[in-house]
């Protein structure tokens, strides 16, 4: 009888942590929902050697009826300035991509299955690029810490399945979400043998006009082969008031 | 006390012992390939393949891959693993109703027959997967995993075999790759030091009481043999050294060479003991120091100096090997010249029993009439050496040199057997790396290699090539329709390059590129696989490649697995020419300088011409190949051989200074000497004789080689150097008188 209480009180604790961290991981994707935006942003991608590849982005989002749609053009450098991506990112379907490539002047349906990797030839993959799905993960308060000054929870998300940590490129990241804001500063991601792979850090957080927060400098450093991608957000603009027509294959070139 | 004090100093590092089976390491980092390694390596990294071959009936059967998938998952789940390649993770770029679709090849496995056809049909159009991931006949499958050699090689095969027994099957599983090769031959070395050098020890003891009927005559030489094993392998950590491949040769050979001067006492010492019962022990010790104090100190330094024709071997382990057993033999001779005679001082006398019952078996006619055979037909003796030679030297123009190191393990090995189906089924198991420097993006320059990889893949020896180019034009292939431009082609210009690499790095895996594309784009690397099997082969295709790459504007550096492969070759052939003419060189001017005759030097080494021409020449007619143990063979075989003719001169010169009678006096010395010599011969190709017993093929095949080479120097020096003397009569051997401590030991006997 004891036995049983006491493995009741530890399943109930049990829950209540998971709980908790749920909602902690949940209420820091709500703090940093923006929505539809527009931005310009640069990519550094560093080696191990320190040598560095530039790109500069533009991205415009916005959320429609049965998807959010997302261009992104390239700025720079010149041999692909003018490449653009179209992403009709789906909640219940694989997404669709398309890429207008100025040097054939064509536009062409691209079809991905690697989610888990890397984003433009960063270290931030393509599953960083978009919003986790929470279904997928098992989360778990593990600690609380306290990160440059800022009292933070230590959330480790777990993927449900192999096939889903195969499909988001980890098997689990540990978030250091701040207790007073619900921003995240740093997340750690564990590869499929659960050793650290890369460290994701998370600067320069604004508030938007809709009271969201978007962060402006994200450093990804992989440190099992030493290099390093930056995204800096050099303009960004909450809202975008491009008409859906513009986020057509047809259009993409036009952008 | 002094040698207790050597000893413990030897004994402490050698607990420190590493072994080193890396083949690379054995190269200074001076040569060529391993510079050109290192360059690629900036840009490119220096990860190692290993190969994985399944082999069932048909692989495309729904189990099979289940066990391809499960087991080529579990290394992508392993980050010991770089990059996992299978019939899962390679790519199939198609276009399908205006898309460009990147998928694995196997998305689904097929349950149904019709869907397996399906699918072999769709490999069979994809030259990313056919011929490289499964063979065309669809018999073997292949997993290629890359490592960066950051995890050690014992935990990372460790990691492949629990993979691979995790998801059990019907298939055969062959592996091939360095960490493997490594593994096994760690493991080879350890397992034959710890077979080999009791064995060796235990038959040496055996031979020695056989030979002598003394427990002091047997336990004192083996013991000399001990001490210097230790001294030997305790230098190796001492200097800062790696135990490698080539020195599990060491312990043998000090085996066979550190008893010669125990023996070459010993057997004086009961001579002696024989034809003068009286004489007490001291006595005895004294007249066999002073007898044989000169020769023995001319045998140890004319060994020494042909063992340390190994310090100009370009392979590092044959000069640290050079450099340990010349020490070594060096303290054999020492304890023999100190250490064995006080210790009989001490023990005291034996009867003569011992040497009467030598003296009147086997070795007492078989010299006899040796010797008589020399004496009364020189020419005939001559000639029929002159005849042999001439047969067996001819040999020499069919060796062949190694061209790989894979035969470091036995031929039925699964490591040989995977290679010989990536030859046979996957365009073959060797690489070669061309590395072109500049803008990678230059459509110039992609289709030059392009037009490369053409005319390789007219070479019988080339599989296949890939490079950017090959991918480049894949993409181009999803992009647009058959017969229109751009189809199958590269684009005109570098901005439509670097569009196509950042299309491929958003619709799949930019990874995938990092095999032929360096993070700055200005390094591109292209792959030529092929297979060889000889030396010649793959100098014929570096030779094609040369002079392919001769008006290639770019900068461009040849390296890969296999030029350090074709380095070694070639640095053995050549090592072997320069430890042989070393060790010659030595032996003649040691010769000509110990007997004051230019003379002397050139007959001495008439013995060791034949031996080791004849012993090459062996080689060649028994399809033996020269590779890094065999090519040692020379610079040993001179060093022990030298030994017998030294001996024999000595005896000979010394018979001459009682008689003017050059038949009765080379008669007297061959039967005199000889059982010394044939004792020691002996004891020498017993020892070498345990390294048949070797986990490694081509150290059986030296010890076959050493023991020939050995026999041909024995009967050289107790037949052709007499018949010689017999017919030359060289004033060398006949310009002195006895002196008076040389005159009553040779008296009586």
């Amino acid at each position: 009888m004891k036995t049983t209480i006491i493995s009741i009180l530890i399943f109930c604790a049990f829950a209540l942590t998971a709980q908790n961290a749920r909602e902690i991981s949940h209420k820091y994707m709500n703090a940093t929902e923006v929505g539809d935006m527009e931005m310009i942003s640069t990519i550094n991608i560093y080696d191990a050697k320190g040598n560095v590849r530039t790109r500069q982005i533009s991205t415009a989002s916005r959320k429609f009826s049965e998807s959010t749609k997302m261009l992104i053009r390239f700025l720079a450098p010149a041999d692909v300035k003018g490449t653009a991506l179209l992403v009709y990112d789906y909640e219940d379907q694989d997404d669709s991509q398309w890429i207008y490539m100025p040097a054939l002047r064509k536009v062409r349906r691209i079809v991905s299955t690697e989610k888990g990797k890397n984003f433009m030839g960063s270290e931030f993959t393509n599953a960083d690029m978009s919003r986790p799905n929470q279904q997928d993960f098992d989360y778990q308060l593990i600690g609380e810490t306290t990160l440059e000054g800022r009292k933070c929870w230590k959330i480790k998300a777990t993927g449900k399945t192999d096939a889903l940590k195969l499909q988001n490129g980890f098997s689990s990241n540990i978030s250091y979400i701040d207790q007073q804001t619900f921003l995240c500063y740093k997340i750690e991601y564990f590869d499929m043998s659960d050793k650290l792979h890369r460290i994701q850090y998370i600067t320069d957080y604004k508030k938007q006009t809709n009271g969201k927060y978007f962060a402006y400098r994200m450093t990804m450093q992989n440190v099992q082969n030493n290099r390093k991608s930056e995204m800096i957000v050099d303009k960004f603009q909450s809202g975008s008031k491009l008409p859906e027509n513009t986020f057509s294959p047809a259009m993409i070139d036009k952008f | 006390m002094l040698t207790g004090i050597i000893l413990l100093a030897a004994i402490i590092p050698l607990t420190n012992t590493k072994i080193n089976s890396n083949l690379e390491s054995y190269m200074p980092d001076t040569m060529l390939s391993k510079i050109n390694n290192k360059k690629i390596g900036e840009f490119f990294g220096n990860d190692e393949t290993m190969l994985l071959v399944l082999e069932n009936e048909d692989v495309l059967q729904p189990a099979t891959l289940k066990r391809i998938q499960n087991i080529s998952e579990s290394f992508m789940m392993n980050d010991a693993f770089e990059q996992v390649l299978s019939l899962f993770q390679t790519k199939n770029i198609q276009s399908d109703d205006g898309m460009m679709v990147v998928t694995p090849v196997v998305e689904n496995i097929p349950e149904q027959p019709a869907e397996r056809e399906a699918l072999r049909e769709s490999i069979r159009k994809n030259d990313l997967a056919y011929g490289l991931v499964v063979s065309e006949d669809f018999r073997y499958a292949m997993i290629m995993l890359t490592t960066d050699q950051q995890m050690p090689d014992v935990e990372l095969m460790e990691q492949i075999h629990q993979i691979i027994g995790k998801y059990p099957g019907n298939e055969k599983v062959y592996m091939t790759g360095q960490p493997y090769l490594r593994t096994e031959a760690n493991d080879k070395i350890a397992l034959d030091l710890m077979v080999l050098l009791p064995i060796g020890l235990c038959v040496m003891l055996i031979f020695l009481w056989i030979s002598f009927r003394e427990f002091k005559a047997m336990i004192l030489p083996f013991s000399v043999v001990v001490f210097s094993i230790i001294l030997a392998m305790g230098l190796i950590p001492a200097l800062g050294w790696e135990l490698s491949l080539i020195g599990v040769l060491i312990p043998i050979m000090m085996i066979a060479i550190a008893n010669n001067y125990g023996v070459y006492f010993v057997a004086r010492y009961q001579e002696i003991n024989y034809y003068h019962p009286g004489r007490n022990i001291a006595k005895i010790v004294q007249e066999v120091i002073a007898y044989l104090k000169k020769p023995m100190i001319l045998c140890g330094l004319t060994t020494i100096a042909g063992v340390l024709g190994l310090v100009v071997h370009l392979l590092i382990p044959a000069r640290q090997m050079g450099v340990v057993t010349s020490i070594a033999i060096a303290f054999a001779l020492l304890l023999s010249l100190t250490y064995i005679p006080a210790l009989f001082s001490i023990i005291g006398k034996s009867t003569k029993k011992q040497y009467k019952q030598v003296n009147e078996g086997f070795f007492h006619h078989l010299l006899s009439h040796v010797g008589k055979l020399a004496t009364n037909s020189p020419k005939r003796m001559s000639i029929f050496f002159i005849v042999s030679f001439l047969l067996l030297s001819g040999g020499v123009f069919k060796i062949h040199v190694a061209p790989d190191s894979n035969k470091i393990l036995p031929e039925d090995h699964g490591f040989n057997r995977a290679i010989r189906i990536a030859d046979e089924h996957f365009g073959g198991s060797k690489t070669i790396d061309i590395m072109f420097e500049g803008d990678a993006t230059d459509p110039a320059l992609l289709k030059r290699i392009d037009e490369y990889s053409h005319r390789l893949e007219q070479n019988p020896l080339v599989g296949r090539t890939a490079s950017l180019s090959m991918m480049i034009k894949k993409i181009s292939m999803a992009l647009h329709e058959p017969g229109e431009p751009g189809y199958n082609e590269i684009p005109e210009d570098n901005f439509a390059v670097s569009q196509y690499l950042e299309l491929y790095g958003m619709s799949a895996d930019i990874a995938d590129f990092e095999r032929f594309i360096s993070f700055d784009y200005m390094h591109t690397l292209m792959t030529v696989q092929y297979q060889a099997a000889s030396l010649p082969d793959v100098e014929g295709l570096l030779q094609d490649i040369s002079e392919m790459l001769k008006d290639e504007p770019q900068p461009y550096v040849v390296g890969g697995a296999s030029l350090i492969d074709k380095e070694i070759s070639q640095s053995v052939e050549i090592g072997q020419y320069y430890s042989l003419l070393f060790a010659f060189l030595a032996i003649l001017i040691l010769l000509s300088i110990i007997f004051k005759s230019v003379t002397a030097g050139v007959m001495g080494s008439l013995p060791l011409v034949f031996a080791v021409f004849c012993t090459f020449g062996l080689m060649g007619w028994v399809g033996i190949e020269l590779n890094i143990v065999t090519a040692l063979l020379s610079s040993i075989s001179i060093g022990l051989g030298v030994d017998f003719t030294i001996q024999v001169f000595w005896r000979i010169k010394t018979e001459l200074m009682y008689t003017d009678n050059w038949q009765k006096a080379i008669d007297k010395a061959v039967r005199g000497i000889g059982r010394g010599i044939t004792i020691n011969a002996f004891s020498v190709m017993i020892g070498f004789s345990v390294l048949f017993l070797s986990a490694f093929p081509f150290i059986q095949s030296f010890a076959f080689l050493i023991i020939i080479s050995l026999f041909l120097c024995l009967i050289s020096a107790l037949a052709l150097i007499p018949a010689l003397c017999m017919i030359l009569k060289p004033k060398f051997l006949n310009d002195q008188r006895p002196t008076s401590k040389v005159k009553c030991l040779t008296s009586k006997v």
